[in-house]
């Protein structure tokens, strides 16, 4: 646990961990056949942890780790259901199951991020329970079928009837068994994570209620159900009441907690903690998810070393100043940048070197990157993907006065001088615009939209190439009709062009361009389209 | 050493109690007037006399409808044994009619060792089960069919009700029908077909009395003295757990705890943490334990949320308490992000992040629930085009602020505003 580079490497390798473990140890399995799952495969597999070694792991989460071990309690003592919730990223799940390593307790984990509908979830209880390994043989089938709850509740009472027989019994000769850790006790715990997500499901006007009250409906005494879940529990309720489960808090980690937790598993601990100096403050004002903030820091980590030859060093007052100069430019556009994945992020700031060195550090943009990366775009369909960002933005009505040069002559004549009344409309319609998104419009404006523009270009190309004006309308028609619809689909596909659903009066389908006004310029600027032209600026 | 090990004893003990309600409500069952002996005489008619009954038990959840249900059955399975089999159903599990017959069916099958067939169609499972109750009323045998969150049923056709009530109307059967719910007017829910033919017969459990609830305590925590713990522990146990209960202290907590969720499952639900918290260290119980409990139990969600924000989705949610207060009806992030940058033009702040920066605090706000779009529609459209509305008030959201620590004086201002 110590050993892992960061608390979020941490955390992965426990939740694959476990599921080898509580699914009957895959990996080993394949190596030799000849191991036969039995109830000890339900507890935490691996050596087991003491409870330094439990704290010492979670320096921020004390409080919890005790919470949590009062309320297991003693092993073979009943327990009413717990509720454990917390934003994400505050290590529920590892802990939870850390507990359960450190307590050595058989349980069964299921997420329901990963088992997205009741019939999986089910089997996948079942699963385990009955120590069924889904593989070749039985054509990674479930050992039973099971859909409705009805149907679970029956099975669950037997299987987990048999488990703790069996847990029984072995308890009471443990000691001729000492070749294999065994659980302890014989109560069976049921963790289900994620339980935010079963709001979504379809049928969770029902299921809901029913996994709240299943420790009631089930009447075992030898079953504890521990719900995870990241959203607090007065989201949950709805019509259909039940008893409360017992609330476990955790709460999000403060700015000292972070800097504890960031600091384990570094090389070089005082280097890190002078850079922690700089950029925790202003990050956590951001952010204070730790899966975000290490991230970010894992990548600025390699800048703020750049300039020392041996990282090993601990650094004193001049070299400290030192390294903040030559880091102090990355932190801004960083900052922003906190949305996007590490290299991306690290490109941008690259970028942002390249105007330093011209003099012009004040000048980058954060999506300078854009530029540099290039799109793998036909010209056809960056055309396409212009005129349909024309077609919504711009209202249908302006379209003649803006590619037509005799459509609109006498827009400006009517200009008037704005009143109140119209200022007032100005901003409404500005907030209906800011409200309603990018408009749809049909096919054949997108065409309409397409071949204006296209027209214009290639008479100044063709005016380039050949000098005279060659190019007829026959020749433009007929590279319209080969290329652009697929153009289209392929552009749908990309998700730059959502297909809407069918307008009830027309009856055809709509389109709506979804990407951003920086993104359009761009893509303008990179065939030498004047877009802000086209614009229309209310 | 000793003592460490007759705590964890005496606390696996009380632990074990608190999860078994029928130890619990045993404790009532001995007045005359307790829903257990009048539940106890209606049933016990039903089994000497062949009257078939048909009644609701009605309470709040967690008031013991089910507990002393449970009690009495236990009783009457021991008294007359082989006279009854009870069939239970729960509205959470079996509420589309078809699947109820089939549960009918195989409790029926399991209770009287016959073939139980999946396929059986819902003609047949009904035709079985007429069949049966005249089968075990010509034996005298009585069918006691427990029907647990009764509402349910009452969803749809309510053809199982139909049939189970109709089915006792006639001589032969023997049986008797218990539903449990929670909803006080049940038995309005039921169809005129339904409702004449069911007894009005209704049970109420009402929160418990303070006598009730001292004499749950005593009986719930007081150790036994013949049991395997050592005698001068449980006597001192006892001696230490009196003297807490005897405290003015210990009853301003219990009747704090008991304004909010008076039943008494929530009460053994106090009771569990308490005990669970019992340090094992020093083997005994003390006035702290109740004190965690208590704090465990008010908690404050939505202010426990908004201490878990960052100090820019902070920003983002005075943004939108702002345009609320402006009357705005609806508001995405677009005009969310307007108003971001106004304030930021406004005062010169020195929170002032990129556009993608804020999409993403918008996002966590939306996954802690402290805002959520206000409508399913548009799945395909944006996270910025989406309406959203706030899930905190006005005043939430000023005490959080006030509570959160190292935040900007700015925001305080920008909501008073």
């Amino acid at each position: 646990m110590g050993k892992e580079e960061s608390p979020q490497a941490a955390r992965r390798t426990t939740r694959a961990s476990c599921a080898a473990a509580s699914n009957g140890e895959v990996g080993r399995s394949t190596i030799t056949p000849l191991h036969n799952p039995t109830v000890s495969d339900l507890a935490f597999g691996g050596e087991p942890l003491s409870s330094e070694d439990l704290r010492s792991s979670f320096p921020a989460r004390r409080p919890q780790i005790l919470e949590l071990v009062h309320l297991l309690g003693p092993h073979s003592s009943p327990m009413l259901p717990l509720f454990v919730y917390g934003g994400a990223s505050t290590g529920k799940t590892t802990v939870i199951l850390q507990v359960f390593r450190h307590l050595n307790r058989p349980f069964v984990y299921a997420s329901c991020r990963t088992c997205y509908s009741p019939r999986i979830l089910f089997e996948s209880i079942l699963n385990q329970l009955l120590l069924h390994r889904k593989n070749e043989a039985n054509g990674y089938s479930s050992a039973k079928r099971c859909e409705k709850p009805s149907d679970f509740v029956n099975f669950l009472r037997e299987d987990v009837g048999k488990v703790v027989d069996s847990l029984k019994d072995h308890s009471g000769k443990r000691k001729s068994n000492k070749s294999r850790r065994w659980p302890k006790g014989d109560i069976l715990y049921l963790i289900i994570d994620n339980l935010e997500l079963v709001r979504e499901w379809d049928k969770s006007s029902s299921l809901l209620p029913f996994l709240f009250n299943l420790y009631d409906i089930l009447k075992l005494p030898n079953f504890a159900l521990i719900f995870v879940s990241s959203s607090s529990p007065d989201t949950y309720y709805s019509s259909m009441g039940y008893i409360e489960p017992i609330p476990v808090f955790f709460p999000e980690y403060t700015e000292e907690d972070l800097r504890q937790l960031l600091i384990r598993n570094q090389a070089n601990q005082k280097l890190y903690s002078c850079f922690l100096d700089i950029v925790l403050r202003p990050f956590s004002r951001v952010t204070r998810r730790l899966d975000e903030l290490s991230t970010v820091f894992s990548s600025l980590f390699q800048k703020y070393c750049e300039p020392l030859s041996d990282t090993s060093l601990f650094p004193n007052d001049e070299m400290k100043r030192r390294l903040f100069s030559h880091f102090r430019p990355y932190i801004s556009p960083a900052l922003n940048e906190i949305f996007w994945g590490p290299s991306q992020c690290l490109s941008g700031i690259e970028s942002g070197k390249v105007t330093r060195q011209r003099g012009s550090i004040r000048k980058h943009e954060d999506n300078e990157d854009f530029t540099e990366i290039g799109f793998h775009m036909s010209t056809a369909a960056k055309y396409l993907l212009i005129s349909a960002f024309l077609a919504s933005r711009n209202p249908a009505t302006l379209d003649a006065s803006l590619f037509d040069s005799t459509g609109g002559s006498d827009n400006r004549k009517r200009k008037r001088k704005a009143s109140e009344k119209s200022m007032e409309q100005k901003e409404t319609v500005e907030q209906e615009s800011l409200m309603k998104g990018p408009g749809t419009f049909p096919l054949e404006r997108l065409l309409a939209i397409f071949q204006c523009i296209t027209s214009v270009i290639d008479v100044s190309i063709d005016e380039e190439e050949h000098g005279d004006g060659f190019s007829t309308d026959g020749g433009n028609s007929s590279w319209l009709m080969s290329n652009v619809l697929s153009q289209l689909s392929s552009l749908c596909d990309a998700n730059f062009i959502a297909k809407g659903g069918s307008c009830p009066l027309e009856g055809s389908t709509r389109y709506r361009c979804t990407i951003s006004e920086d993104f359009a310029l761009k893509v303008a600027r990179s065939i030498k389209f004047a877009l802000p032209n086209y614009l229309c600026r209310r | 050493m000793a003592v460490q090990s007759h705590a964890r004893d005496a606390q696996n003990l009380l632990r074990s109690r608190l999860c078994n309600p029928s130890f619990v409500f045993k404790a009532l069952s001995g007045s005359p007037d307790s829903n257990y002996s009048k539940l106890k005489f209606i049933l016990s008619s039903s089994v000497t006399e062949a009257c078939n009954n048909s009644l609701l038990l009605l309470g709040p959840r967690g008031s013991g409808k089910t507990a002393v249900l449970e009690l009495v059955l236990n009783d009457l399975l021991e008294e007359y044994p082989d006279m009854i089999s009870v069939i239970r159903l729960n509205g959470l599990l079996h509420n589309d009619d078809n699947c109820a017959f089939k549960e009918i069916s195989r409790q029926l099958c399991m209770e009287h060792h016959l073939l139980f067939s999946k396929m059986a169609s819902f003609d047949d499972n009904s035709q079985f089960l007429i069949a049966m109750l005249r089968e075990c009323g010509l034996a005298h045998k009585t069918i006691v069919f427990v029907l647990e969150e009764f509402d349910l049923f009452a969803q749809g056709k309510q053809r199982l009700l139909y049939s189970l009530l109709d089915a006792m109307q006639s001589i032969t059967s023997q049986a008797a029908v218990i539903g449990i719910s929670c909803r006080l007017d049940a038995d309005q829910l039921l169809e005129k077909r339904v409702r004449s033919r069911f007894s009005h017969r209704k049970l109420l459990f009402l929160p418990p009395s303070t006598e009730i609830i001292e004499r749950l305590l005593q009986h719930i925590l007081l150790l036994p003295m013949d049991s395997t713990l050592p005698n001068d522990y449980a006597t001192q146990f006892n001696t230490k757990l009196e003297s807490v209960l005897a405290d003015e202290r210990f009853k301003e907590i219990l009747k704090n705890y008991l304004s909010s969720s008076s039943t008494i499952n929530h009460l053994l639900r106090f009771l569990f943490v308490a005990v669970s918290s019992i340090d094992v260290k020093s083997g005994y119980p003390s006035l702290d334990n109740f004190k965690t409990a208590l704090s465990s139990f008010r908690r404050q969600p939505k202010q426990e949320c908004i201490k878990d924000c960052s100090i820019l989705e902070l920003y983002i949610l005075t943004c939108i308490r702002r345009l609320e207060s402006k009357e705005q009806k609806s508001y995405n992030f677009n005009s969310v992000m307007k108003e971001y940058k106004s304030i930021h033009d406004q005062f010169q702040t020195s929170d002032d992040y990129a556009r993608n920066v804020c999409l993403r605090a918008f996002e966590r706000l939306l996954q802690r629930d402290l805002i959520c779009f206000s409508d399913n529609r548009g799945q395909g459209q944006s996270v910025e085009f989406r309406p959203v509305k706030c899930l905190i008030s006005h005043f939430e959201l000023q005490e959080g602020i006030k509570a959160y620590r190292s935040c900007p004086i700015i925001l305080t201002k920008l909501l008073d505003r």
